[in-house]
């Protein structure tokens, strides 16, 4: 987990830098958006907004905000990308290529059963020659 | 996208559209925030005042005002879909608040990743037939005119070749049935892989 614990430092984390409000010991964005990463946070600011990440943390348990942060990151880079249709857009694409491969795996499968019942019909007609 | 109906499909995610205007009623976003619904309301469209919930999962993850900025700077006619998106991730969240969307594509991906597997199983058995049927049909015509000598080395070369096939089999099949664990992504694997490839959609499911 990264924990920049900027606020015992003298840099506030990104969250506060770009809020331009000081970073106290207490703040909940410090330890998932470090100084250095200014553009996490200014992306998840646009797309969700300070105070809706802020009771989104609160909500979840401390083990997994760092996920929560990096998932709303992720969302976020997806909707500025795609303004439109955001990490839907992969959702879609990824049923659909569920779907092809579901239709090829039921075609090779027909196929397999078909190879499998024709050699057992060659042997027995081989055996029975040998014989 | 089927337009031609009032259900808009993302694959197989159907999303009901609703493209009702601003009626003598306020919008269901106006009733939300307890404010007049102007006739250029950018919300009236896309929230009618039958589906409350529509919005008001919409606000509770992103925001009134984010909502209003990121419709403004679309195009007129991707409005309805960008609503529709955002509607979706806004339900995902709020299911999931610590993956979101972010879990469904990591399911996705696992499913995708265990369908080549099989798949790749599959076109290996089918191999392995061809391999076994086509030596086979010839090494018997030739057993019979061999001596003993000549029988023992070839029966041993067919059986080679096809122990390297069944070797190549067991390990499609051990992939496929999970014993190699290292190629199923978790969400926080999928999160970390593409914070470090920003959003290449293709890196999903190669």
């Amino acid at each position: 987990m990264s924990s920049s614990y900027s606020n015992y430092t003298n840099s506030p984390c990104a969250a506060c830098k770009f809020l331009r409000r000081k970073c106290t010991s207490d703040c909940v964005f410090a330890p998932y958006f470090p100084p250095e990463e200014p553009l996490k946070f200014a992306n998840v600011h646009r797309i969700f907004g300070a105070s809706n990440v802020s009771k989104i943390l609160h909500e979840v348990a401390p083990h997994q905000r760092e996920d929560a942060v990096n998932s709303l990151a992720y969302e976020a880079e997806a909707r500025l990308k795609d303004p439109v249709y955001g990490c839907v857009g992969a959702i879609s694409v990824l049923q659909r290529e569920v779907l092809r491969l579901q239709r090829e795996l039921e075609e090779t499968n027909v196929d397999l059963m078909r190879y499998a019942s024709c050699l057992g019909g060659e042997t027995s007609a081989y055996g029975g020659r040998r014989g | 996208m089927d337009k031609t109906s009032n259900f808009e499909t993302y694959g197989e995610i159907v999303i009901k559209v609703d493209m009702g205007g601003p009626g003598s009623s306020p919008c269901a976003s106006c009733k939300l925030l307890r404010r007049r619904c102007a006739k250029e309301c950018i919300f009236a469209p896309y929230f009618p005042p039958d589906d409350p919930h529509k919005f008001a999962i919409v606000h509770k993850v992103f925001g009134a005002s984010n909502v209003s900025k990121m419709l403004q700077e679309l195009p007129v006619h991707q409005r309805a879909d960008a609503v529709n998106s955002l509607v979706f991730e806004a339900n995902a969240r709020v299911r999931d608040p610590v993956y979101g969307c972010v879990g469904a594509i990591s399911y996705l991906q696992n499913q995708v990743t265990q369908l080549q597997m099989q798949l790749a199983v599959a076109q290996t058995e089918i191999l392995c037939i061809q391999m076994q049927h086509e030596p086979t049909l010839q090494s018997h015509h030739e057993v019979f005119e061999l001596d003993q000598d000549d029988k023992a080395h070839l029966l041993h070369s067919n059986n080679n070749s096809i122990n390297n096939c069944n070797n190549n089999y067991n390990l499609a099949y051990a992939m496929s049935s999970g014993q190699l664990n290292s190629n199923f992504a978790s969400p926080s694997s999928i999160i970390q892989m593409q914070m470090q490839d920003p959003l290449k959609q293709e890196s999903l499911w190669t």
